[in-house]
């Protein structure tokens, strides 16, 4: 007869360790502050605009939606604000007002609350309102044209769409060392390669965000971008350039490990990282579109649901990383 | 933390992440320089974006603003849009197409610098 113990629990009374979605919340919050003060020292009073116009519409949109659904208020839980401000930092700085409402009323009501709320919505809240803005308007999302009045003493070209449609040799001017140090245009907080990952350690070593996730992205960005770059280095670009340019930093970082939208079990969540990864270089390098992060990950959250599937934990089951 | 806290906290960041948000957009909104930086020329057959302060600046290019805008007449002077003189009814007016695509190319061939070929200018 088995003797492990499968159940090992001990009496009331509990003692909460303090832990809460708040918590959580803020500390996402603060892990996002380097990258967010690095758009805004780049860009001025119009990113500080975007970021915090973003942060409270989407309070906003979080507070009508649980007065109108007479449900409990939530905004208390911070979860808004991070949608918020997750709209705000893949955002160009030039982005009208209008766009950040709307923006942020297709984040929170589409994305999350018709969905239940917090917990309930299948996909990543913040990338369905971009994926819906660039839908719309190209222009607005397209960071050439945004940010056609900005000077700021780098090469004030989309280092992916010039690499798209200009090829290889076009992006010769963009050292790995300047991306990573956000000498790039793009969204107010995504391009501070540095400060998204000293911002994602910190969430992996506070356990706010899963390491599988983040890392197996990046490594399913790497690996794809070697392979295609090894197969014709002359049309497709290194994988150093795919890790520091465009949404993936803050794509690994902060978009691919939501928590709904995310799977739980070990061995999905490597998959899912990796998929994503390897969906991003392939919508990069022959899909139409210049980005492939926010497309990519939409299409894994999608598969969420069945890739938990695999191999799931038993009941009672203790297993190391679920 | 209590959650009554918390909810006053949201209520305060609300509140003032609004008030930064508008005084950002109305206080500081980005107007167009006089001289634009760079001018994206929208097409069919893929946008162009061209580097006009580079084409200006003496570290750069170096051209007058005559050698394109044919109606200054002195230097810094503000250009007049193209319909101003080619209006529909007058004489036939050249098609943007053609202007542009001479302006570019033509000087780029003389020059013996710059782009060309289609796919060089144009996002296709």
């Amino acid at each position: 007869m088995d003797n492990r113990k499968l159940f090992v629990s001990s009496h009331a009374p509990y003692w909460h360790n303090g832990s809460s979605i708040a918590s959580k919340s803020y500390n996402i919050m603060l892990a996002a502050i380097p990258a967010v003060l690095m758009g805004i020292y780049q860009y001025g009073a119009p990113a500080l605009g975007v970021i915090t116009f973003s942060i409270s519409c989407a309070m906003i949109w979080e507070l009508v939606m649980n007065l109108i659904m007479k449900r409990p208020i939530s905004i208390g839980d911070g979860n808004a604000a991070v949608i918020g401000l997750m709209i705000g930092m893949l955002l160009p700085a030039a982005t009208p007002w209008w766009v950040v409402l709307i923006g942020t009323f297709l984040a929170i009501v589409v994305g999350k609350q018709i969905f239940g709320g917090i917990g309930c919505n299948p996909l990543n809240p913040a990338l369905v309102a971009i994926a819906m803005l660039f839908l719309s308007w190209k222009g607005i999302m397209d960071f050439n044209e945004a940010l056609l009045n900005y000077e700021l003493g780098f090469p004030m070209v989309y280092p992916l769409s010039t690499l798209k449609y200009f090829g290889v040799e076009a992006i010769s001017e963009f050292s790995a060392g300047a991306l990573l140090m956000g000498a790039q245009i793009g969204g107010i907080g995504s391009t501070f390669g540095l400060g998204l990952i000293i911002g994602g350690i910190y969430l992996i070593l506070r356990g706010f965000i899963r390491w599988e996730i983040a890392l197996s992205f990046l490594a399913g960005v790497f690996i794809t971008a070697l392979i295609f770059n090894a197969a014709n280095p002359d049309v497709y670009a290194g994988p150093f350039f795919h890790l520091l340019t465009g949404y993936t930093l803050i794509g690994a970082f902060f978009l691919s490990t939501e928590d709904s939208s995310s799977p739980v079990n070990f061995i999905p969540m490597l998959i899912y990282g990796a998929l994503a990864g390897f969906l991003t270089v392939l919508i990069r390098n022959i899909g139409a579109m210049v980005d492939g992060v926010v497309f990519a990950i939409l299409m894994l959250n999608l598969a969420n649901p069945l890739l938990d599937k695999i191999r799931p934990k038993a009941l009672g089951k203790e297993m190391e990383n679920a | 933390m209590d959650k009554k806290a918390l909810q006053t906290l949201a209520y305060c960041m609300a509140a003032v992440f609004l008030l930064v948000g508008v005084v950002c957009y109305a206080a500081f909104a980005q107007k167009a320089p006089e001289s634009p930086i760079r001018i994206m020329f929208k097409n069919t057959g893929g946008n162009v974006l061209f580097d006009h302060k580079t084409h200006l600046s003496e570290d750069g290019y170096g051209i007058s603003c005559s050698d394109c805008h044919h109606d200054i007449e002195e230097e810094g002077d503000t250009p007049a849009a193209c319909s101003e003189c080619h209006t529909p009814d007058g004489e036939e007016a050249p098609k943007r197409v053609d202007v542009l695509h001479e302006q570019c190319k033509g000087c780029h061939d003389e020059g013996g610098s710059g782009p060309v070929e289609c796919g060089q200018c144009h996002t296709m």
